[in-house]
């Protein structure tokens, strides 16, 4: 094992282990919007961690440009389906707040 | 079986308990749990490509990041309206 099959293991174990407390968070928080909170922390850091695991192996080639391109999707759209989703959760436990 | 494919196992099992909150909770923390499956879907995705070397699955993992932002969106503006 050279030194960058260990960096794209550390990358990858850091990643999984951030989508995993992600996942936790969302199992455990109790109110919606903590649950969100933990929902939009799953697409920063630890899909850019295996991201950056990916490019280590796969270099910029088509497939790593996909990667790219599926890992700046859920960043850079993500926001806006939390917001939605956070006026809705609004909406239902406050029927008569101004949104 | 190489990092990558480990990787994915780790987050397609993470899954399991996601569906299985957005089945029994409330509709809108269902969403919530659907929302990240999606992310959690599309990195599974991009490191059984990189394990497999079939490079089509990068491909679906685009797919699958605007199809999940869409569903959710649609859901969300759903649950908003007529819950």
């Amino acid at each position: 094992m050279n030194g960058w099959d260990l960096g794209v293991d550390v990358l990858l174990a850091l990643g999984v282990a951030g989508e995993l407390l992600c996942v936790a968070g969302v199992l455990v928080m109790r109110t919606t919007y903590d649950r969100l909170h933990y929902a939009a922390a799953a697409t920063s850091v630890p899909g850019f961690l295996v991201l950056a695991a990916v490019l280590v192996r796969a270099h910029f080639s088509a497939g790593g440009l996909d990667a790219i391109a599926a890992v700046a999707l859920l960043f850079l759209l993500n926001p806006a389906l939390v917001i939605a989703t956070a006026r809705a959760a609004r909406r239902i436990e406050e029927p008569e707040a101004e949104l | 079986m190489n990092a990558f494919l480990v990787a994915a196992t780790v987050l397609i099992a993470a899954l399991a308990p996601l569906l299985v909150a957005a089945s029994v909770r409330r509709p809108i923390d269902g969403l919530v749990a659907l929302e990240t499956a999606g992310a959690v879907t599309v990195l599974a995705l991009v490191c059984l490509s990189v394990g497999l070397g079939q490079s089509i699955l990068f491909t679906v993992a685009v797919i699958a990041a605007v199809a999940s932002w869409i569903g959710g969106l649609v859901l969300a503006r759903f649950f908003g309206r007529w819950t």
